[in-house]
């Protein structure tokens, strides 16, 4: 992918907005779903808002630090638009009766605690971890949850939102896979290694210890949902592909530390990977909920509500 | 409207002068007989041009013109009456050296006593009779053959002076900013500069657009009257308590029986203020020690992390202008206001939608948007020598010498001109220090009879790059964006010094520097 013009992207942006209420949440087709998609669709839905959640942070703490004005302003966007999706998620599932009341769904805990890192550390990380983290995120969470979703569930109110959803997320990856490239353009070896420098910082080590066992918590879900994990592997495959297809994408390091993983996330037959990560799963969804901080104000600001 | 400083709330001199559309129809001007010249013409009856006129008649010449495009004095205190307008510079700083008021009644007062004291200015200085109001300037242009200025009003009458002062201020013409569907919004607009007092807010969910020096200063008693409020944010700026107590009547007693004592307490207002230009105008230790009160002022009233946040600006302190307040941060956390941090993506017809989705639908919308401040034109044509238009020459930014006179205007002088404006002080100390100096060079054409008092092109060259050069270093051209800025980053709006240094350079009068015919 060629290098994206950012002033242009931006322009795009703001000229392409779209609002919950741009859609007719109350139009026929809610009852295409059935009683037995129902109960994992509830799940897979909660997940999925979490998931934008997850992008939203890391967002807003790219926007604090990005290296230009224009990137400033895109990533200030791109938090409020995962803002839109989450609450569009929302929206579908309050349509589909998956709501009680008012309540936020809770989140599994591994994405809980992906939130609850971000919430505390994501501020003070560089730029060029998150930025390289997230379309990583994006591709695979968002892209093979939204495929596997479209897949099967037929109500078109779900396929307009998506179409609007996804309009989105391909400028996020644009602007995610172009921004890789320029942290990778003419680094040296020095400047390469100053980049991994962050993997020494505790803080990150901590990040790194709930991001992990993210992926493999995810694909249980994928598997338990009936979707082949496969499907979560073409779209790792697919960082690959974007993020490596120039010279400068390459030279971030932080693209090949990202590849190498997905490369041992995809190997199941890699135990010396898989048996310790599935173990940190199994650990984690031990930890009881009220041992959790609460959740970041921010999270109250979900609404399924087109208007307020 | 807060400051006096450098804000574009409160620039002294507020406006007589109004830009009026080009596309309307213009009055045909008449041609009038030869207008008889007063000895000086001032464009603008708010602090700069009345101040202007009390120097000028305790210098003795009285021969003078003041042209209002209004119906009453007061320039940016009379237009900001907005609910909790008030002046971010203490009152004793706040007012001229040549009329204390001994009984501010707050340490901070409140726009209303401050129009107070400029309608007191005119009762005790006797300014009435030289103020001509409703007179909207369209057109002012200086005669070279008789070294005469004439303003041309919408109406199309003619004033002449042998002097002109341009006191129309910075900050005198507003508009409602240009967001997408503005023309949609169904509900009531109101701009923060020409307040609506006939509006009753009680009950009514309300949008505030805006959270500078003046939106801080209406939120909080938004809150206190309306249902709900809305506050929309693009940037949080920096914002210090504020040292604000009722004056007590023993010190009112003291001021006014023993006026050293309140020029005592101005002096020490003033080199206080003046010690903050190392903090807010370059980049010291003393920057983060203000940016880290700044913080604990935050963390004290704001206990939740992600609010505190949305509300932590990412710029040097003094980049854009500081904020004072104590109950901005309060007023945000009530149960009936709400900060959206959200980009806004248009205006609808109920409402403001964010990005994120939502329509947020309100009765009213206050834009708290701040002023039209020109960087690189002028309020209305100004006509110097050989045809020269001062509008074109400013294209590329603005310029002028000592911020007070132009080359190619002779006999014109400007308040808050070019490269005039405070970031930590009292702006009404620096406009003493051009009035005085407008009074020295208008006594120097009044005196030899000169028709032209010009200052030389390359005089004004050399001190408009080393004032560039200076600003190069400021914290206002740290990276931010501002309103000091012009589009292109170019500064042709601060001083980039103390106080002390602004009245040393306007202290002397240097002939050498003009041409005189």
């Amino acid at each position: 992918m060629a290098s994206i013009d950012l002033d242009k992207m931006l322009t795009k942006i703001k000229s392409t907005q779209w609002a919950l209420s741009d859609i007719d949440w109350d139009a026929p087709g809610a009852e295409l779903i059935t009683e037995e998609q129902w109960p994992k669709l509830k799940d897979f839905m909660a997940d999925l808002m979490w998931i934008e959640h997850v992008g939203a942070r890391a967002f807003a703490a790219m926007a604090k630090k990005a290296p230009t004005d224009t990137l400033r302003q895109i990533y200030t966007y791109f938090h409020a638009e995962e803002q839109r999706h989450a609450n569009a998620e929302m929206a579908l599932m309050k349509r589909w009766g998956m709501l009680e009341g008012d309540e936020i769904p809770e989140p599994n805990i591994n994405l809980r605690l992906v939130i609850e890192w971000l919430d505390r550390y994501s501020d003070d990380m560089p730029v060029y971890v998150l930025g390289t983290v997230v379309p990583m995120l994006e591709i695979a969470l968002d892209g093979a949850l939204c495929t596997f979703l479209l897949e099967t569930v037929k109500d078109p109110v779900c396929h307009q939102a998506f179409e609007k959803i996804n309009d989105d997320e391909s400028r996020h990856l644009g602007v995610g896979f172009s921004v890789m490239e320029m942290q990778g353009r003419g680094k040296t070896f020095i400047g390469a290694t100053k980049m991994l420098a962050p993997l020494l910082d505790p803080r990150l080590m901590l990040g790194i210890a709930s991001y992990v066992p993210l992926l493999n918590k995810m694909r249980d879900n994928i598997i338990t949902m009936g979707l082949p994990e496969e499907r979560l592997y073409a779209a790792m495959a697919k960082f690959e592909k974007i993020g490596g297809r120039t010279e400068d994408g390459r030279r971030n390091p932080w693209f090949q530390v990202i590849r190498q993983h997905a490369k041992l996330v995809v190997n199941r037959r890699n135990h010396v990977y898989h048996v310790p990560v599935d173990g940190m799963v199994k650990l984690t969804g031990l930890i009881p909920r009220r041992a959790l901080p609460a959740v970041p104000s921010w999270v109250r600001e979900l609404t399924y509500q087109p208007t307020a | 409207m807060t400051t006096s400083s450098a804000s574009p709330k409160k620039a002294p001199g507020k406006a007589a002068t109004r830009k009026r559309p080009t596309t309307g129809k213009r009055a045909t001007v008449k041609k009038t007989p030869a207008v008889k010249p007063a000895a000086v013409l001032i464009v603008g009856a708010g602090f700069a041009g009345l101040g202007m006129a009390i120097r000028l008649k305790q210098a003795g010449i009285k021969d003078i013109v003041i042209l209002e495009r209004a119906s009453a004095v007061g320039g940016t205190w009379r237009d900001n009456q907005y609910p909790g307008a008030a002046c971010d510079i203490p009152s004793n700083l706040y007012s001229y050296s040549f009329a204390p008021n001994p009984n501010w009644s707050r340490s901070f007062s409140g726009s209303e006593e401050i129009l107070g004291y400029i309608h007191h200015l005119v009762a005790e200085f006797e300014l009435e009779p030289y103020i001509r109001f409703e007179k909207n300037v369209e057109d002012l242009s200086f005669d070279e053959k008789k070294g005469i200025w004439t303003a041309t009003t919408d109406k199309g009458e003619q004033f002449a002076g042998r002097a002109a002062v341009m006191a129309q201020g910075p900050l005198s013409n507003c508009s409602f900013p240009a967001i997408t569907g503005i023309e949609d919004f169904t509900g009531h607009k109101i701009h923060s500069a020409r307040w609506d007092h006939e509006y009753d807010f009680t009950g009514k969910k309300v949008a505030v657009i805006g959270t500078g020096a003046s939106g801080i200063q209406i939120i909080p008693e938004l809150v206190k009257q309306a249902g709900h409020v809305k506050v929309f944010q693009r940037t949080p700026g920096w914002v210090m308590p504020r040292p604000d107590f009722a004056t007590p009547a023993w010190n009112k007693k003291l001021f006014e029986k023993l006026p050293a004592s309140q020029q005592a307490m101005r002096n020490l207002l003033y080199w206080s203020h003046e010690s903050m230009a190392l903090a807010v105008i370059w980049k010291s230790p003393l920057t983060r020690i203000a940016e880290r009160v700044a913080r604990l002022h935050l963390r004290r009233q704001v206990k939740d992390r992600w609010l505190r946040r949305q509300l932590t600006p990412d710029f040097t302190i003094g980049c854009k202008r500081v904020l004072v307040s104590n109950d901005y941060y309060p007023a945000l956390q009530k149960d009936n206001a709400k900060l959206i941090t959200w980009p806004i993506a248009r205006l609808s017809e109920k409402g403001v939608r964010t990005v994120e989705g939502i329509e947020h639908q309100v009765d009213c919308i206050v834009f708290a948007t701040g002023f039209d401040v020109s960087h690189s034109g002028t309020p209305f044509p100004v006509k110097g020598r050989d045809g020269r238009v001062l509008g074109e020459e400013w294209q590329g930014g603005a310029q002028a010498y000592k911020s007070i006179n132009v080359s190619g205007y002779p006999n014109l002088f400007m308040t808050f001109g070019p490269n005039s404006g405070p970031g930590h002080n009292s702006a009404l100390v620096y406009m003493e220090s051009q009035l005085d100096y407008a009074v020295k060079g208008i006594e120097k054409i009044l005196k030899d009879d000169l028709k032209m008092l010009d200052v030389k092109e390359d005089v004004q060259r050399r001190h408009n790059k080393a004032i560039q050069k200076r600003l190069a270093r400021t914290n206002w051209n740290s990276g931010c964006k501002s309103w000091y800025l012009t589009d292109d980053g170019f500064n042709a709006t601060m001083y980039p010094g103390f106080a002390t240094q602004y009245a040393a350079q306007m202290a002397e009068f240097e002939e050498r520097d003009y041409e005189t015919v």
